[in-house]
């Protein structure tokens, strides 16, 4: 077995910046248990402070930029996220859970305004403007989606004035992230995924993907007192099946395989040419870059930085003994590092660049990192009046002890009991709750924002439960889709010990949740409707009636039914009959 | 005005007061001639699949090829499996799911229904929908062991083939899980109970792997053994727990696939050959009502209903030409139907009658039919109330108004003559004098303590026989029915003939018929509620309690008290229920046996019903009739 390229080290390749103005992206390549692929794309741009504030963008992107000063937002977290990340296969996230966000979209940041009423007031400028920077539903995050976590999130940049920053974080769980966030995403870049490792990121492959994850971070950097920078990172981390990203993009129907290409296990006494056991592959399937991702690699992306030997764009974490063919026309470059499971490639300007890999028996694997915790929450009970949340939380660490935030930020209406919040630890007694803030929800106004401070001791694990009740909606406040039930964030995991090695901190996130609301039939108001207007229009007909109808003693009619007016009856028949009508 | 004080001049007539027994009779030949009216044309109606994301039968299915070289492999590893212990088979069973690079997991549970034991593992894997945020899933069940008993070789096999080609397709936007169950009904409702967190941790073990809330789950049933067999038809179980069924579109899905693209005829209740005739429709109906009023589990699917997770099993049935391939593609395509949805299950019926799998009765046509019979008691309660309130209840009061001598004074001036003439009161009005017969002025007190408190005895007695045939072992059950078959027809006469003897218990005539009025008040009442729950229960309770409505205390008549004594013993529940065993030849223990299992593991509340419903007001009206034998 061979150590696993710590993590830190490929970040610390790509985290040195300075307050001058650069471009640099690196995709690092990682195949996974199952078949699967981790690939990670990061894009790092700086602009000096001074230059941002003169709106004198070079790599900085202008229509973000403009944003964020009209705005004042001084440091920006922005996620897009779909699918899930597997952690008992997969192991610890790419960034430690930092730059990957829960389902749907994440965002927070640090908004400077004297008061809380002007740093809303600038969070909804915010969201309104990155609605319609990214085509996404950001301007959904309203008041009751909003939270100001108190303990689970650290700004990042150096900033001089915290006092005047407010903190702001808001969730849309169940925004679908799509081909339309993915071109804004990649209109912010410099090459704007014409040129360099972002000419891989096509929507059919990125969104055909097992997991992925955008993000945006902008913050304030500062070597030393005055130099200072606006960095913004934007990065793409997707886990592809490779068995379903080499399909090509005409066939993508996954027909059974003819029998001669499946391998069948001899040994099994039924084995006949009608009857076969498929054997499972062990070998390390074969892949290129252009099969997976679908398109060919256009070379380097010459806006690219290339002093600090940072030139290597293209990494990929394999043993040593994996084969690799490069196939490109131009010029390349191989690097190998870190006991020689990273091997990193300077990609040629101007010329197209493959990686093939072709199926290897390997012997050796790649040792993942566990993450520091596994989170797992469920909605508990059934029924339409109320439920229980269940979080589980296992400390996979035979040694130490964790330490970590809870934050969970509900919807209005899933209201929390909090005396009814249990923290059992299954291997030990005491209560692991060191620190509790809470901010009940106000009906329609805005949510429920519990923050925990929690410590799980080593190899043992935590069931958080507590119950809720669900609120009944108006009917007009039922979304179009009432009966597929309401989302609840993910709650957000920050790990406080042992502690994180970088300011970015290590982050969990759960799975968001279902929530079934009582949902009224809507073919009701309808019947209601249909109802209330059958018993108007009789009430209405019968009273109309009687105001406006003459009523006349039968006596007091004239009679006039002389012959005379007989005869005029039947010529007057008789003429409409001949007229027609 | 004038109206109602003809209405009210009326409610002396004496044609008034007899007119509630024709009134209840005429109610309980309508409620039933409703019902036998359903299966017609104009009363029923052409299933049609309400939601628009379902798109029944419009994918193509690609499940076939080298899949069913795969299938046999699979067969034959379950064949093998088919007599090793537990353990072994749920280990091999998880490796075959882990193989597909699958989560996996085993559970176990106990259940010691009434002393019994049963033990048994759920293994079941998830495969995690590439495009699915986890808050949504399906579940696809085959288990070990049919409702008969037969080990379902090819549904476990074609679950497993079926979770190998699923894992390739990158379109489901749900979590498919992959249940396979120890049983039939214990395992589902073992699993389901630890999905929902619902289970006694003691016994059954919390599920490992969760995911998202259950949008629907399709149980496969097809024994055949390891070298196969074709069928001819699906047959559909779609009735839960308790009468609850799932909702109709899925239903509807699964005909309209396996009839419109796979070509598999469907059939439902057991009804092998259906010909779409009047008669197979009411026996379907009637099966199908039958099945709903036990409210016993049909088959896997059964305990999902509960949770609001709409089920149904597909069994194959027949000897035919349709293979094992069909059935897997009608599962592909019934699941990629499912994965449409953007919504849980709710456009179409929860409450429904089936006729054919192509026709079916809506609640708002067949309710009134049990509507009307549990409307017949109140009516005779309400009759036997006011009855009651009457001064004399020998001799009926004289009209005033009335010119005609009344039959009485025609028919026995003997008795005329004795009589006492009767009493009249002068009545002033202004100027006015009026002659009133004095019994008519006078308030007849009811005394209502001794009445509602036998009421409430006799509910509470019920508990007895609920809390004993729910907690005897299985090995006491048969001696405890054949007990209660002797004793249960005999309590009422015992009780009846132990009130008439001592004379401080002894009802007077006005209590015994307030005793059955309050009884058959809350047998209307309970009967109108529970027919809004479970139709087909309430129905077959109210038309085995219909004579209650119709007996009389009968003071002095000991013949008609005994011919009245003996209809009520042939209908006393658990004679009924013997009978019921003897004509379909089910094993009476057996029935028992399951009732219990039922009561503790799926949350069966039939029994409720028969001893705290149908058993009370049957033993107040045997008490009321046996009055009369006794006075």
């Amino acid at each position: 077995m061979l150590s696993f390229l710590p993590l830190l080290l490929f970040n610390a390749l790509i985290a040195c910046t300075a307050a001058r103005s650069d471009y640099h992206e690196r995709l690092l390549l990682r195949p996974l248990p199952q078949s699967a692929l981790l690939a990670s794309f990061t894009f790092r741009s700086n602009e000096s402070s001074g230059a941002f504030e003169e709106q004198n963008f070079r790599y900085f992107p202008r229509s973000l930029g403009q944003i964020l000063q009209h705005a004042h937002t001084k440091e920006l977290h922005l996620r897009f996220s779909l699918g899930r990340w597997d952690a008992s296969n997969w192991g610890q996230m790419p960034w430690n859970g930092a730059r990957e966000g829960g389902t749907g979209v994440e965002l927070w940041a640090w908004v400077e305004a004297g008061t809380e009423e002007e740093a809303f007031s600038r969070w909804l400028a915010l969201t309104n403007a990155l609605s319609g920077l990214f085509c996404a539903s950001l301007n959904f995050i309203d008041a009751t989606k909003t939270i100001r976590p108190v303990m689970s999130f650290q700004p990042e940049g150096d900033h001089h004035n915290m006092s005047r920053l407010h903190l702001l974080h808001g969730t849309l769980p169940h925004e679908v992230v799509c081909t339309e966030n993915l071109t804004p995403f990649l209109k912010l870049l410099p090459c704007k995924g014409k040129a360099g490792i972002s000419s891989l990121l096509s929507g059919h492959k990125l969104f055909d993907a097992s997991w992925q994850t955008m993000s945006i971070d902008v913050r304030p950097v500062c070597q030393k007192e005055g130099d200072c920078a606006v960095e913004i990172e934007q990065g793409v981390d997707m886990v592809l099946d490779l068995e379903r990203a080499k399909r090509p993009l005409d066939n993508p129907i996954p027909r059974p395989l003819p029998i001669e290409e499946i391998s069948c296990d001899g040994s099994k006494p039924y084995n006949a040419p009608d009857t076969c056991y498929p054997l499972t592959r062990t070998a390390d399937s074969s892949w290129s870059l252009n099969e997976v991702f679908g398109t060919s690699l256009h070379g380097a992306c010459p806006l690219t930085d290339d002093r600090d030997g940072n030139s290597h764009t293209v990494c990929i974490n394999v043993q040593p003994e994996r084969e690799i063919q490069v196939k490109t026309a131009g010029e390349y470059d191989e690097s190998r590092s870190a006991s020689e499971t990273l091997r990193c490639y300077k990609l040629p300007v101007g010329e197209a660049f493959d990686l093939v890999l072709p199926e290897q028996q390997m012997t050796t694997g790649l040792v993942l990192p566990t993450p520091p915790l596994y989170a797992a929450r469920s909605i508990n009970g059934h029924g339409q009046e109320r439920g229980s949340v269940q979080a589980v939380i296992r400390n996979p660490s035979t040694t130490d002890a964790v330490e970590f935030i809870y934050l969970e930020s509900l919807p209005w209406f899933m209201k929390p009991y909090l005396h009814t919040l249990r923290a059992v630890i299954d291997k030990s007694e005491g209560n692991p709750v060191k620190e509790t803030y809470y901010r009940p929800a106000v009906d329609r106004r805005r949510g429920s924002h519990l923050e925990l401070r929690v410590v799980i001791p080593a190899d043992s694990s935590l069931s958080l439960t507590y119950d809720f009740d669900k609120a009944i909606l108006r009917y007009t406040e039922y979304p179009p889709d009432a009966n597929r039930g309401f989302d609840a964030a993910p709650a957000v995991i920050r790990l406080l010990s042992p502690r994180p090695p970088d300011r970015k901190g290590v982050y969990t996130r759960t799975t968001s949740l279902l929530l079934q609301l009582p949902t009224p039939d809507f073919s009701m108001p309808y019947n209601v409707i249909i109802l209330t207007s059958t018993v108007m229009a009789l009430a209405f007909g019968n009273i109309f009636n009687l105001l406006v109808r003459r009523f006349v003693g039968a006596d007091e009619v004239p009679s006039r039914r002389g012959l005379r007016t007989i005869l005029q009856g039947k010529l007057e028949r008789f003429k409409s009959l001949v007229k027609g009508p | 005005m004038a109206l109602l004080a003809t209405l009210l001049a009326l409610r002396k007539d004496p044609r008034i007061q007899r007119l509630p027994p024709y009134l209840s009779l005429i109610f309980i030949i309508v409620g039933v001639a409703w019902l036998l009216l359903l299966p017609l044309d104009e009363y029923s109606r052409e299933t049609y699949v309400s939601e628009n994301a379902l798109l029944p039968g419009q994918v193509h299915t690609y499940f076939t090829g080298s899949e069913h070289n795969i299938f046999r492999a699979y067969r034959h590893e379950v064949a093998a499996l088919a007599d090793k212990p537990v353990e072994e088979r749920s280990r091999a069973l998880t490796d075959i799911f882990r193989s597909h690079n699958l989560k996996a997991a085993t559970q176990k549970y106990t259940y010691q229904p009434s002393g019994r034991n049963i033990t048994n593992q759920n293994v079941y894997a998830v495969l995690q929908g590439p495009r699915a945020d986890a808050t949504e899933a399906l579940v696809l069940i085959a288990a070990w062991r049919n409702m008969d008993g037969e080990v379902n070789y090819s549904g476990v096999a074609l679950v497993l083939t079926l979770a190998r080609y699923f894992k390739r397709w990158s379109l489901w936007s749900k979590d498919i899980i992959f249940l396979i169950s120890g049983d039939s009904t214990s395992g589902p409702q073992a699993w389901v109970d630890a999905y929902h967190n619902s289970h006694s941790p003691a016994a059954i073990d919390p599920l490992p792997i969760k995911s998202g809330a259950l949008q629907g789950a399709i149980a496969i049933d097809y024994p055949a053994g390891p070298w196969g067999h074709r069928f001819d038809k699906l047959h559909i179980m779609y009735d839960g727990v308790n009468g609850q069924l799932s909702n109709l579109d899925l239903f509807n899905t699964a005909v309209n696939i396996a009839n419109g693209q796979m070509g598999i005829g469907c059939t439902l209740q057991r009804m092998w050959s259906h010909k779409n005739t009047y008669q197979d429709r009411l026996q379907t109906m009637l099966r199908g009502m039958l099945s709903q009023g036990l409210g016993h589990a049909s088959g896997p699917h059964s305990a999902f209903i509960p949770y609001h997770v709409d089920a149904i099993t597909l069994q194959t049935v027949g000897d035919g030409w349709h293979d094992e391939m069909s059935l897997g593609r009608t599962v592909e395509s019934l699941f990629r139907s499912l994965n449409n949805l953007l919504e849980h299950l709710h456009q179409s019926f929860f409450f429904y009658l089936l006729l054919h799998s192509m026709r079916f009765v809506s609640i708002g046509t067949y309710l009134p039919s049990a509507m009307l019979l549990a409307a017949s008691f109140s009516i005779s309660a309400i009759a036997l109330w006011v009855q009651s309130g009457r001064p004399d209840l020998d001799t009926p009061v004289p009209n005033p108004a009335s010119t005609h001598p009344s039959p009485q004074e025609k028919k026995s001036p003997s008795i005329e003559e004795e009589k006492k003439p009767t009493a009249m009161t002068e009545v002033h009005l202004d100027t006015h004098k009026t002659l009133i017969p004095s019994a008519l002025l006078t308030t007849t007190e009811r005394s209502l303590l001794y009445p509602t408190l036998f009421t409430l005895l006799s509910h509470t007695l019920g508990l007895l026989p609920l809390y004993l045939f729910n907690n005897t072992p299985p090995s006491y059950l048969p001696t405890l029915l054949n007990l209660s078959l002797v004793l249960s027809p005999a309590l009422p006469l015992l009780t009846a003939s132990f009130l008439s003897s001592s004379p401080p218990l002894r009802p007077t005539s006005q209590q015994t018929t307030l005793i059955q009025s309050f009884s058959l008040l809350l047998l209307g009442m309970f009967l109108a509620a529970l027919a809004t729950l479970n139709f087909s229960l309430a129905f077959l309770v109210g038309c085995l309690c219909s004579p209650l409505a119709f007996t009389r205390y009968l003071p002095g008549k000991k013949i008609a008290s005994a011919a009245q004594t003996l209809l009520l013993a042939a209908l006393n529940p658990v004679v009924v229920i013997r009978a019921a065993c003897w004509f379909w030849g089910a094993d009476v223990g057996d029935v028992v046996v399951r009732a219990a299992e039922g009561w503790h593991v799926w949350g069966l509340w039939t029994q409720v019903v028969v001893w705290e419903v149908w058993w009370p007001a049957w033993f107040a009206g045997g008490v009321v009739v046996g009055r009369g034998l006794f006075s």
